[in-house]
């Protein structure tokens, strides 16, 4: 069954990944001007993915680590798996973020030269710290007596995995603050926004990680058992959370009579893609806590994991795009025409294939971690992952 | 008989006067073709500091660039009663700096006030506002846009890596990005003066494949290159209501310093606290 699963997966990855290839081959060539984002709404699709996954890489994390502190089931013994599933998101977030740059090549200047009253450098250094930590802690996790200990043999493990925790709430938390800072977009700048992105961070990422861990252990634990029940759990309330969060913030805007945010929440919900929301945000998510509520069995179950995974990436363009799409400066839009100079943005085909093939690459990363580090922990503790 | 033919003569006679006098010049005005360059000469308007803002504003200018550089201020006040919104300003500066498709630096924004049939029009042109709290240097994580000591805000296009969060983060929308896009692009050749290199921050710039600035934030920089060479912005050259006024604030006796203090101005978006350089005289 799972085999039948595997190939047929396997299949559709192909497909995407080669289709996502031609469509990156074009954008080297033809630098930007196949993307579909201007000069007023300078952030698409591309920036949504990279917020997405960070915020995936956070979540993993963070719920992993907590599994691992408070020895659930499942959860020290497979810590590895989180480490790969994290780095591998933070590396796709960043690969999604440096396709969407105008002088890509250059970016390592944010390594050597950044100004850290950017929050996008900040950022940028903190997923550097973040991975090296992660990597250092795989690294000690190999030196443990037994793979149920809470120590390694040197016992550093405990505090890095602290500071690789604060990292995996700090960044979602940040990418909120990121566009909180920015005062030319009242959308932007709520102080509510760094929470809900790291909710949605648990969330997506307790998605994924069930995700994984329904393809790896489904043999080796119950539905009803750790790790599932944690982060079905998990999911659930996140998923409460945030609707909650947003009706707060929303019905907030329409009681106050003079609101400057209320166009930019009229056009999430009543705008040329009100479906984004109804459909793709709320629609998502209601089938989701149907199936992760009432499924009894993996497919059900993994089945509302992934599209949690995948409709949450709707929150972040929900935050995204309207911030942007309206002018400040009234006016603007009709002063000088050109297609770059419009408050409205719709993804272009372009767009949307390297959406996929980005998508395609993360799903490449995790599964290709953990098959490579696996032969490698076999070699070091004679066990796989 | 007699009597009544002179009283009759008499009477032609004057109507002949009367209607001679009307059609023909008076005697003092002097007629003929040869007399013609005896009627006298309009007085040109002299050209001085007094009769054109411009030649003012450009010997201030000299002035201001005597300065060290720390010392000068640019500034530009618009006078929004005078413009009347013909975009001359907008294709000056665009012919200027070599602007492509989609890039725009000084665009002229239309605003209606008043409700219908009371209403109004009033333009204002927009350049970079060059804050004095700009929040486009704030968020740049590369220090590719910096603040100059005489108040412009400069991107280092060889530095930028078009992230375009300065453009968000610009409040007056001043910032655009260059795609890379060509005016005669599908045609069956570009046009030379497409291939034009711009001559910005005081570099020569070919924009040809993905080289800066393809890629890279741009946005109004009072034209740097010109002030160095001791020319007005394009924009204040070109304005036909001579609605711009630029010059040095520092200096307290120059004509951009002295609107500067007129009652009727106001700066746009005030309340974001980015300080603007740029004032409207409403
Ligand atoms: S107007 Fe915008 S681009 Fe210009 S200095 Fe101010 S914030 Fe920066
Ligand atoms: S686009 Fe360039 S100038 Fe603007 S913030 Fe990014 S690196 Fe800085």
């Amino acid at each position: 069954m799972l085999e039948r699963t595997y190939k047929n997966l396997s299949k559709i990855w192909m497909v995407v990944f080669s289709i996502g290839l031609v469509a990156l081959i074009m954008k080297f060539i033809t630098g930007e001007r196949l993307a579909g984002y201007g000069s007023y709404v300078p952030w698409g699709l591309w920036v949504a993915l990279y917020f997405h996954f960070v915020g995936i890489a956070g979540g993993v994390f963070a719920l992993g680590t907590l599994g691992y502190i408070f020895n659930l089931t499942g959860f020290r013994e497979n810590f590895r798996v989180v480490i790969i599933v994290s780095v591998a998101s933070v590396i796709t977030g960043l690969f999604a973020i440096w396709l969407d740059l105008g002088q890509p090549f250059r970016f390592t200047r944010i390594l050597y030269a950044p100004n850290f009253g950017s929050m996008m450098a900040f950022n940028a250094w903190m997923y550097t710290f973040f991975i090296i930590t992660a990597g250092v802690i795989f690294y000690l996790t190999l030196n443990k007596a037994k793979q149920t200990d809470f120590h390694d043999k040197k016992r550093w493990v405990l505090p890095l995995m602290s500071l690789g925790f604060l990292f995996s709430i700090a960044f979602p938390s940040q990418s909120g603050a990121f566009f909180g800072v920015v005062d030319a977009k009242p959308f932007w700048s709520s102080p509510l926004l760094p929470i809900l992105f790291l909710v949605s961070a648990i969330t997506s990422g307790g998605a994924v990680l069930l995700l994984v861990y329904t393809f790896l252990h489904y043999e080796e634990f119950d539905l009803t058992h750790q790790p599932f029940k944690m982060l079905r759990y998990t999911i659930i309330g996140g998923i409460i959370f945030y609707f909650v969060a947003e009706f707060a913030e929303y019905s907030l805007v329409f009681w106050s009579p003079n609101s400057h945010i209320r166009e930019a929440v009229e056009l999430i919900l009543f705008g040329p893609f009100w479906w984004v929301f109804w459909f793709v945000h709320l629609g998502g998510a209601l089938v989701a806590l149907y199936l992760l509520l009432k499924g009894k069995t993996y497919q059900t179950v993994g089945t509302g994991a992934f599209i949690v995974a995948v409709t949450f990436v709707s929150a972040r363009l929900n935050i995204l795009i309207p911030g942007q799409a309206v002018a400040e400066l009234k006016g603007l839009k009709e002063a000088f025409y050109h297609e770059r100079l419009r408050f409205d943005y719709s993804a272009t085909l372009n767009e949307y294939l390297i959406a996929l093939f980005i998508g395609a690459f993360g799903v490449a990363l995790v599964y290709f971690g953990i098959k490579f580090l696996s032969q490698f922990t076999k070699k070091k503790l004679g066990t796989e992952l | 008989m007699r009597t009544a033919g002179v009283v009759g003569g008499g009477v032609a006679a004057s109507v002949a006067a009367v209607t001679a006098s009307r059609l023909s010049p008076p005697p003092e005005v002097p007629t003929g073709k040869e007399t013609i360059r005896d009627i006298p000469e309009f007085k040109t308007v002299e050209i001085n500091e007094k009769s054109d803002i411009l030649i003012r504003m450009q010997a201030e200018l000299k002035k201001a660039l005597a300065k060290p550089v720390e010392e000068r201020r640019w500034m530009m006040v618009i006078d929004t009663r005078k413009c009347v919104g013909c975009h001359a300003c907008t294709v000056a500066c665009i012919a200027e700096n070599k602007l492509p498709p989609g890039v725009v630096y000084r665009p002229v924004v239309q605003e209606e006030i008043g409700e219908y049939p009371n209403t109004q029009l009033r333009f204002f042109p927009r350049p970079c506002m060059q804050c004095e709290e700009p929040s486009c240097v704030a968020v740049c994580p590369v220090n590719a846009t910096w603040k100059r000591p005489d108040g412009i805000t400069q991107i280092d296009y060889d530095k930028c890596i078009g992230c375009r969060y300065c453009i968000s983060a610009c409040p007056y929308g001043a910032r655009t990005s260059d795609f890379g896009e060509y005016y005669t692009e599908d045609t069956p050749e570009l046009q030379p003066y497409e291939l034009l290199s711009s001559n910005e921050y005081g570099k020569s710039w070919n924009r040809e494949g993905h080289n800066s600035p393809i890629g890279n934030a741009r946005k109004c920089h009072f034209c740097l290159h010109r002030l160095n060479e001791g020319e007005l912005p394009m924009c204040v050259s070109t304005c036909v209501g001579r609605a711009n006024y630029f010059g040095d604030a520092n200096d307290p006796d120059s004509l951009v310093a002295e609107m500067a203090r007129q009652h009727n101005q106001v700066k746009l978006l005030e309340e974001k606290g980015t300080k603007p350089s740029v004032i409207y005289l409403i």
